[in-house]
């Protein structure tokens, strides 16, 4: 039973696991800490795991694991030992999409979040995630107005930063 | 172009950028062990109810409680052992019931407000005992103002040096400043534990609210 109930957790996680790379990606800043945060997760989803019933999406429930695990629960490990920032290493732009402007803009732009504080790095990622403020509300615990006006004013942070 | 829109391109374009984890590497990572602050705050928590359990046991077999049967008020005594014991349980009741409510799938806010719970229960239980320290040191002095040999000869001396004053300031000063070291002692303890453990809860639980106003 329990074995049945392990296996086919790994293999939805498996299958689902960009999810909680792209938290990782948000709230860490190299490997180590993105390898630790993961296991985080994965332990925190785990545990949770036999209360899910299915009547939401797998994806869904994930979201919401995820993020509270990065803002709430997770302790950042000692070990983490600062290893080259990834933002620029790990994940280039393909080469037929190379446009140089645009991808000056996106490295900025990648580094601007991760600037944000980690609500409003919750808001982007739904966002970039395309939930709807109802969800992002839903999952964050707050009103869909200010769910709203929130995002409004990360965009013109960012902004800001982009265009100063 | 909006500065999102443009991210959000990029950011659904590079899902093959991820590192891809098999099967058995998932498999390895759930029979691994949380760090996560709810065991911790768990663990913590045990750890101050078994402190302040064992601090009365410890206190019982001193001269200090020899000396409070000697007084001969156990009709006080026992009522306050038993009411002490049901205020434990009490405060251990809640604090199961609001640990076992933290639920990693509920929204954020929801999320933070219960372990927050946990953490006021043991918190109040803490304060509890140091007004009851301090109600209890009160008491105890008063009592030995009246029934104690030593302190009366002690008085006595005192006043046929005029020094009645003197003599009294002296051990209220030091009675509190014992008290003060003591509590002091306990609130960097806390201060330092929990600032470390709930430092990200706390700001990301404040950003949370200030949305709200």
């Amino acid at each position: 039973m329990n074995k049945e109930l392990e296996h086919s957790f790994v293999e939805l996680l498996e299958k689902h696991q960009n999810i909680v790379h792209k938290v990782c990606r948000l709230y860490t800043n190299n490997y180590d800490a993105h390898n630790d945060l993961f296991q985080e997760i994965t332990i925190q989803l785990w545990k949770a795991y036999p209360k899910f019933r299915g009547d939401a999406k797998f994806s869904t429930w994930m979201y919401r694991v995820g993020l509270n695990t990065a803002i709430t629960l997770y302790r950042k490990s000692k070990r983490t030992i600062n290893t080259q920032d990834y933002a620029g290493v790990e994940f280039k732009i393909k080469a037929e999409d190379y446009d140089d402007t645009e991808e000056e803009q996106l490295k900025v732009l990648y580094k601007a979040v991760h600037q944000l504080n980690d609500i409003e790095k919750a808001l982007v990622f739904l966002y970039l995630e395309d939930k709807d403020y109802r969800e992002i509300s839903e999952t964050l615990g707050i009103s869909e107005v200010n769910a709203r006006v929130k995002m409004n004013r990360i965009k013109n942070k960012l902004r800001t930063i982009l265009n100063p | 172009m909006d500065e999102l829109e443009l991210l959000k391109k990029d950011w659904n374009k590079g899902d093959t950028a991820y590192p891809k984890l098999s099967y058995d590497d998932i498999y390895k990572m759930i029979v691994k062990k949380s760090s996560s602050i709810v065991k911790w705050i768990f663990i913590i928590s045990l750890l101050e109810f078994a402190f302040w359990i064992g601090l009365s046991f410890i206190l019982k077999g001193t001269s200090y409680s020899d000396k409070m049967e000697e007084l001969n008020i156990d009709h006080i005594l026992i009522p306050i052992t038993i009411i002490s014991y049901g205020i434990l349980i009490y405060f251990f009741y809640l604090f199961y019931k609001n640990y076992r409510s933290i639920s990693v799938t509920d929204s954020s806010k929801a999320l933070m407000e219960s372990i927050i719970k946990t953490r006021k229960t043991v918190k109040y239980y803490v304060i509890f005992n140091l007004a009851t320290l301090v109600i209890g040191a009160s008491i105890g002095a008063f009592y030995s103002f009246n029934h104690n040999p030593d302190f009366s000869n002690n008085l006595e001396l005192a006043t046929a040096n005029g020094e009645v004053f003197k003599f009294y300031a002296v051990i209220i000063m030091v009675t509190l400043l014992i008290l003060a070291l003591a509590i002091g002692v306990l609130l960097l303890f806390y201060w330092l534990i929990y600032g470390i453990l709930l430092k990200r809860l706390n700001r990301n639980y404040k950003e949370l609210k200030k949305l709200e106003v």
